[in-house]
C-alpha cells in the first residue's frame, strides 16, 4: 500500500467529496506506484490553521512513494497530484501544498 | 513548506492561544532561517492520534526543507517548546517540538517546486508574475 495523509481544511472540501478524493488518490496510487492508497484523511477545524500567522485555507497532501523517484518523475507526479486536487475541490494551486516523498527515509 | 503541526490535549488551547502559537512559530522559523513568512504553515488539533503526545500536553511536529543546521533545528525546537509553554499556560516540560527536513524538490507549493533554502527571491518573482497573468484574464 502507498501511504497518504491528507490534512485538509474542514468545509473546504465538503464531506461529499471525501469518498471521491480517497477514489482518486487510490486510482493515483495504482497508476503510479502499482499499488492503492492507504489514506489517512485529517480534517483541520475551522480557525485551527495558518500561513504566515494569519487565518489559512491550505491543505496538505503527502505521498510515501515505494521507490526512490528521480527529479523528473517526482516533479510529473506532483503536477498530476495537484492538478487532480484542484480539478476535484475547486481550491487553487495557491490553496494545496503537495509532498511526494521517497520511502524510509523520515525518522 | 514549513509545515508545523502542533497536538493539544483538548481544551488546552483557546482561539487566542492558537492565534499566538502560530504567529510565535512563524517568527521562530523566519528569524533561525531567514526563511519568508509566506511558506509557514501551522495547523492545530486536538488529541489527534496520528501525532502522539505520549506523555506530554501540546506537542509540536515541525517538517522543514532540508540543508538547515542542527544548531539551527535545536534553536527552532528550543524556542518552540518555551513558546508552547508561554502562549499554553503550560509548564515546559509538558511541551515536546521535533523537528524533520524533506527536500525541497520533493515539494510542490503555489504550483511550482520548492526553492532550495537562499534561493527564495526568484521563486516569489514567478508565483507573481503568474499571479499576475491570472489577474489579467478576469
Amino acid at each position: 500500500m502507498i501511504n497518504c495523509t491528507c490534512i485538509v481544511q474542514e468545509g473546504q472540501t465538503p464531506d461529499l467529496r471525501k469518498g471521491e478524493m480517497l477514489n482518486l488518490l487510490n486510482r493515483f496510487a495504482s497508476a503510479s506506484f502499482g499499488q492503492e492508497a492507504q489514506t489517512a484523511w485529517v480534517p483541520v477545524a475551522p480557525g485551527h490553521g495558518f500561513t504566515a500567522g494569519k487565518p489559512s485555507t491550505s491543505s496538505v497532501v503527502s505521498i510515501t512513494s515505494n521507490e526512490p523517484l528521480n527529479p523528473e518523475r517526482r516533479e510529473s507526479l506532483l503536477r498530476e497530484l495537484v492538478a487532480l486536487w484542484t480539478d476535484e475541490t475547486g481550491c487553487t494551486v495557491d490553496e494545496v501544498v503537495a509532498v511526494i516523498s521517497d520511502p524510509t527515509t523520515q525518522r | 513548506m514549513p509545515l508545523y503541526i502542533c497536538n493539544a490535549r483538548k481544551g488546552t488551547l483557546d482561539e487566542a492561544s492558537r492565534a499566538s502559537i502560530a504567529e510565535a512559530i512563524t517568527n521562530i522559523h523566519c528569524s533561525v532561517t531567514g526563511a519568508p513568512a509566506d511558506f509557514v504553515h501551522a495547523v492545530f488539533f486536538e488529541d489527534a492520534p496520528q501525532f502522539p503526545l505520549e506523555d506530554k500536553t501540546l506537542f509540536v511536529r515541525g517538517t522543514i526543507r532540508k540543508g538547515r543546521t542542527d544548531e539551527q533545528k535545536d534553536q527552532i525546537a528550543g524556542l518552540i517548546r518555551a513558546a508552547l509553554a508561554e502562549h499554553g499556560d503550560t509548564d515546559a516540560q509538558e511541551t515536546n517540538a521535533l523537528i524533520r527536513e524533506t527536500p525541497a524538490s520533493w515539494v510542490l507549493e503555489g504550483g511550482e517546486i520548492m526553492p532550495e533554502p537562499g534561493e527564495e527571491a526568484e521563486w516569489f518573482a514567478a508565483q507573481e508574475a503568474r499571479r499576475a497573468g491570472e489577474g489579467s484574464h478576469h
